[in-house]
């Protein structure tokens, strides 16, 4: 058995397909293929956060929290997706189906490990940096994904904005990581 | 010829490659970095950085989703 595995990870092929990190313009085209059999099959292109939101919603419904009268959930379509859950949310299976691919692509590669947290400065930034990005991604109706990615590929100006806010933001972003966390 | 090492174990983009670059400028031609990551894109963007500088550089798994990266500065 030991043998076995010994010989595929030095196969050739077993290396290039889940070991090694394709090139970017590999990925970049994955991601466009996809991307045209997801508007071709949903009518939508992929997005991501806006089902996170629904994700809070599901969990915090049941704690009694009310979204009915929240602008952002008033519309028909958005009041039919929270009542229909999870399994029949397409977003948010999709992003499970992330989150589960990842997994699996880092088994499969051999390089799946539990990583130590470094410092308390850390567990920080990463709480303060992940609350701010859920949030501006709320405000801006979309991440680097549906924002982005979506809308500069359906040629909408607003992916175009959305990039250079992203970029001026990256520039702060940097900045106030090398002055805290290095 | 000395040998300097640098834990960015835990740690994610960028900052491995921001400590490899800063690390890098206190080291004398001849001496040897030894990077500790695991993070696979640090994996990718460490070394074509030190590539691009010019150095010479080796990349070894030591673990599952474990890699020393060795930089020998050239210049």
């Amino acid at each position: 058995m030991k043998e076995f595995f010994l010989k595929i990870s030095n196969n050739e092929i077993y290396q290039r397909l889940f070991k090694n990190p394709f090139s970017y313009v590999a990925g970049a085209t994955l991601l466009a293929f996809f991307n045209v059999l997801t508007f071709v099959f949903t009518g939508n292109g992929w997005g991501v956060t806006g089902a996170f939101a629904n994700w809070a919603v599901w969990t915090l419904q049941p704690l009694g929290l009310d979204v009915s009268t929240w602008p952002s959930f008033a519309s028909e379509a958005a009041q039919k997706t929270l009542a229909g859950g999870f399994l029949s949310d397409g977003v948010s299976v999709r992003n499970l189906g992330i989150i589960l691919g990842a997994l699996l692509a880092t088994l499969l590669a051999s390089q799946f490990k539990i990583k130590k947290i470094k410092s308390v400065r850390q567990v920080v930034a990463a709480t303060v940096g992940g609350l701010m990005m859920g949030y501006g991604a709320r405000l801006a109706s979309g991440c680097n994904i549906g924002a982005l990615f979506t809308g500069t590929a359906n040629l909408s100006v607003s992916g175009w904005v959305f990039a250079a806010t992203l970029l001026l933001g990256a520039y702060i972003g940097s900045k106030i990581l090398k002055k805290y966390l290095m | 010829m000395k040998e300097y090492r640098l834990d960015c174990l835990g740690e994610a983009c960028p900052i491995p490659l921001m400590k490899t670059e800063k690390k890098m400028m206190d080291l004398q031609v001849g001496d040897m970095l030894i990077v500790m990551i695991d993070h696979s894109c640090a994996m990718k963007n460490v070394p074509e950085w030190a590539r691009t500088q010019g150095h010479n550089v080796d990349i070894e798994e030591v673990d599952d989703g474990e890699w020393e990266i060795f930089i020998e500065k050239v210049k």
